[in-house]
């Protein structure tokens, strides 16, 4: 359902993505591990073009979506998007930071939005928190309300920007089960994380990338078992130890 | 906190809000008192002279009249300036960021005063001929005064604008909202409740400057108590003491127009204000 | 598109812009500066022959400035200190001091009485002496430069009025400067001191240094470099603020002999752009370079942020 064909891109003197292709079928989860500085949060930002691209193609549902006649806009209420600093609208509280998009671009009635919202909200277990700005909120309850916020939108596909790096360690768990959830309910994921206990047992398949380059994919076993590349092995030697 | 009651009660806080408002309220209207009966003790005047008052009540009142009127005009024409021109000067184009940062350079350079009167002298030249008189000329140094907080008011909107988190706009965007969508909906308000505290610091500083517009003839609170006072100094036979009195009046004025407004603001942030979002110095 | 390419045409864009953004910049100034020139002339060769004049004058105003600002920074520092001393709420030292003399025994019943009594009036003595500086700063604050100067000038006429009328002038513009400047002052090393005060205070006496010692050799180093750049700012601000005296009248400083000018010779926008000129001379590369210092020594998170010096 996502598919990128010879990313390219540099920041200035910067190559950071060097012809990157991969493909994620529907229902599938895409976990990408790899040091930091490899492109990962470029390469995610690339998906849903929040970074432009120098070269390549970006595919949604079979359709060239990086094209001047197609609105970023309408590519990202497609593909949702969680950050590593959850980025919650500190101005807003729970329910209204989920119930923003739905209002204001897909343009539903507030009443719906808002009992869809509490939906949300407690689907990712933070019912009784709708009224609670982001400041009040632990670091996992506020990415657990980013995760319902982008859900709000109905994306076809969501994409995980190193969610749980951020987090002190208690709350790390309750966000990787929200996402292992969202897993199990079907959905779409391309996640970047070092969180390699739930790569294992979520991912369908794994991309290690370096330095703009994918050196290595293939299921969980095969990357963490018997990786067939020196830099894959390196890396994965030294992360799971 | 009070400190004309010593008796010690279980609980040593008082509840927030209005009664802690009240107190201090008190507070310092016991010190606005005393200090002016120090003054007085000092200088030697009666402040309640009721020959003075009559004389000077009505050129007081209606200086308070004049200088709210130019604060009619001025704060809200200086916000809008000091808006348009912060958000201006956050854009990446230089064509337009470059122009705006030498206004604001020149209207933090020069002082006010000058501003004003040069303003006041020249402006009506610049108009057809029908419309030059002082008054006009006064109008025109209270618009110079006003492109004078706006360069001021820019950079306090410019600050507030560069503290909102880029991730805020990121997030905002990657749920499909529009640049102008997430500018309205995410950045401007979190930009402007940041922007509150060092307004109604900036706003106290317009209040005083509308004093500046006697210096070009206004008959501003201050202008007309200059008039009154110039007037004491050279009838003879009057006590060279009312002049005290009228000062410390405008003087209370003032005060209480400074802070009567700050306290406002501040009200506002309160009841706005974004927990965990701090400024940044720009 | 191949990536090089793609980076060129961005850099060409942005070369673009520093170009058109540099001759709408100049082309303003010198559309602006044209039409005001035509309209009220521009006599280049007053300018040329009367700058000394404003030179002149300009001295007198940073004389004033410099000596209001040193002596106002005596009454700055001393009231920023005092501000910056914590008043516990006076209820609980109350309550403190009257439980320890409920404890204490009947024999030394009339020492302890003595001592909750003293701590009273100490208390009241210090949170006095506090708010009373904190009146002073609040009036300074609140109210124009103008009404302060004009109040000042008032005072010494009327209480000096066979003092020569320069001196008068100078006299009061002196005391209504340092006044105000001594305020805005004190908010600076208010912060300062404040800033580095809270538990490091605590940290040295742990090591054995008195408070003093403490104040000495731990929160004073600190505090001085943290209020520099704000108390640079706050010499730029009184300058400027220096222009007010114009309502004293007999101290040629650098507005008043502008306007003096402009009346007397009828060449208003040459006095215009000549005092203007002068003025930002000064203050926009002093505030450059201070906004540079600044950023460049900048450590997060450690910086005071002094409200808006005295501008009126």
């Amino acid at each position: 359902m996502i598919r990128v064909e010879d990313l390219e891109k540099h920041f200035g003197p910067l190559h950071v993505l060097r012809g990157i292709s991969l493909e994620v079928q529907k229902g599938e989860v895409l976990v990408i591990i790899g040091p930091s500085g490899s492109g990962k949060s470029t390469l995610l930002r690339c998906i849903n073009l929040l970074i432009e691209p120098d070269s390549g193609r970006v595919f949604l549902d079979g359709v060239q979506v990086n094209r001047r006649d197609i609105r970023p806009e309408w590519v990202r209420q497609q593909v949702g998007m969680v950050f590593q600093s959850f980025n919650l609208f500190a101005h807003l509280t729970a329910l209204e930071n989920v119930t923003l998009g739905p209002i204001r671009v897909l343009g539903n009635d507030p009443k719906v939005a808002e009992a869809e919202g509490r939906k949300l909200l407690a689907r990712v277990g933070l019912a009784d928190k709708w009224n609670v700005y982001p400041a009040q909120l632990s670091g996992g309850q506020q990415q657990r309300v980013a995760i319902a916020r982008a859900l709000a939108m109905n994306p076809k596909a969501m994409l995980f920007d190193e969610p749980t790096s951020a987090l002190d360690p208690e709350y790390i768990r309750e966000v990787l089960d929200v996402m292992a959830a969202l897993a199990r309910d079907g959905m779409t994921m391309i996640v970047v994380t070092h969180e390699m206990g739930f790569a294992g047992t979520v991912a369908k398949r794994i991309l290690f990338m370096d330095a703009g380059r994918i050196i290595e994919e293939g299921s969980p076993e095969e990357i963490f078992q018997h990786p067939q590349q020196e830099r894959t092995r390196t890396f994965v030697g030294k992360i799971l130890r | 906190m009070a400190a004309i009651v010593a008796t010690p009660t279980r609980s040593s806080s008082f509840p927030l809000g209005l009664s802690r408002f009240a107190i201090r309220g008190a507070e310092m209207a016991l010190g606005a008192v005393l200090f002016i009966i120090l003054l007085e003790y000092v200088l030697q005047f009666d402040a309640l002279d009721p020959v003075l008052w009559n004389l000077y009540l009505p050129v007081f009142l209606s200086g308070i009249v004049t200088t709210l009127r130019y604060l009619g005009i001025i704060l809200p024409l200086s916000a809008a300036i000091g808006f348009a021109v912060g958000w201006a000067r956050i854009s990446r184009l230089r064509t337009i960021s470059w122009p705006l940062t030498v206004y604001v350079d020149f209207f933090r350079g020069v002082p006010p005063i000058i501003i004003v009167i040069f303003a006041g002298i020249l402006g009506p030249s610049l108009l057809p001929s029908r419309f030059r008189s002082e008054e006009i000329g006064i109008l025109i140094g209270a618009v110079a005064l006003a492109l004078h907080s706006g360069a001021y008011q820019s950079e306090i909107f410019r600050a507030g604008f560069m503290s909102v988190p880029r991730g805020q706009l990121e997030a905002a965007q990657s749920l499909g909202m529009t640049r102008g969508k997430a500018m309205a909906y995410v950045v401007l308000p979190q930009a402007l409740r940041l922007s509150i505290p060092p307004l109604s610091n900036e706003f106290a500083v317009v209040v005083k400057d509308t004093s500046l517009l006697a210096i070009i003839g206004a008959f501003d609170l201050f202008g007309s108590s200059n008039i009154f006072t110039a007037q004491v100094l050279l009838t003879p036979g009057n006590q060279l003491s009312w002049i005290f009195v009228v000062w410390t009046g405008v003087a209370l004025v003032y005060f209480l127009m400074t802070f009567s407004l700050t306290e406002l603001l501040n009200a506002i942030d309160r009841r706005y204000h974004v927990k965990g979002l701090e400024a940044v110095t720009v | 598109m191949a990536p090089i390419s793609q980076e060129r045409s961005r850099s060409r864009w942005r070369i673009l812009d520093v170009v058109a953004a540099a001759v709408v910049t100049i082309g303003a100034i010198a559309y602006l500066a044209d039409v005001l020139a035509l309209r009220w002339g521009l006599n280049v060769a007053y300018i040329s022959a009367s700058y000394p004049g404003y030179l002149k004058a300009a001295w007198i105003s940073v004389y004033v400035t410099t000596i209001s600002y040193v002596l106002g920074m005596g009454i700055g520092f001393a009231l920023g200190w005092v501000r910056s001393t914590q008043a516990r709420p006076l209820v609980k030292v109350l309550a403190a001091r009257r439980s320890e003399a409920a404890s204490a025994t009947a024999a030394d019943g009339g020492r302890s009485d003595r001592l909750f009594l003293g701590t009273l009036m100490l208390y009241g003595f210090k949170y006095y002496v506090h708010r009373a500086a904190d009146a002073y700063v609040a009036i300074i604050r609140g109210t124009p430069l103008l009404v302060q100067i004009v109040f000042v000038w008032s005072a010494v006429i009327v209480y000096f009025p066979r003092l020569d009328p320069l001196l008068q002038g100078l006299l009061s513009g002196i005391i209504a400067l340092t006044a105000n400047t001594g305020g805005y002052q004190s908010e600076i090393f208010r912060a300062g001191i404040h800033t580095v005060h809270s538990g490091q205070v605590e940290a040295a006496r742990a090591m054995g240094l008195s408070r003093w010692g403490a104040m000495r050799y731990v929160v004073l180093p600190q505090a001085i470099r943290l209020v520099i750049p704000p108390l640079t700012n706050e010499y730029i601000g009184l300058l400027k603020a220096s222009s007010l005296l114009i309502a004293v009248g007999s101290i040629a400083e650098l507005t008043t002999y502008g306007r003096f000018e402009a009346f007397h010779t009828a060449h208003v926008f040459e006095a215009f752009a000549l005092v203007s000129g002068i003025y930002l001379l000064i203050t926009v590369p002093a505030s450059k370079l201070i906004e540079w210092v600044e950023r460049r020594f900048r450590v997060p998170g450690l910086g005071i942020q002094a409200p808006r010096t005295a501008r009126v």
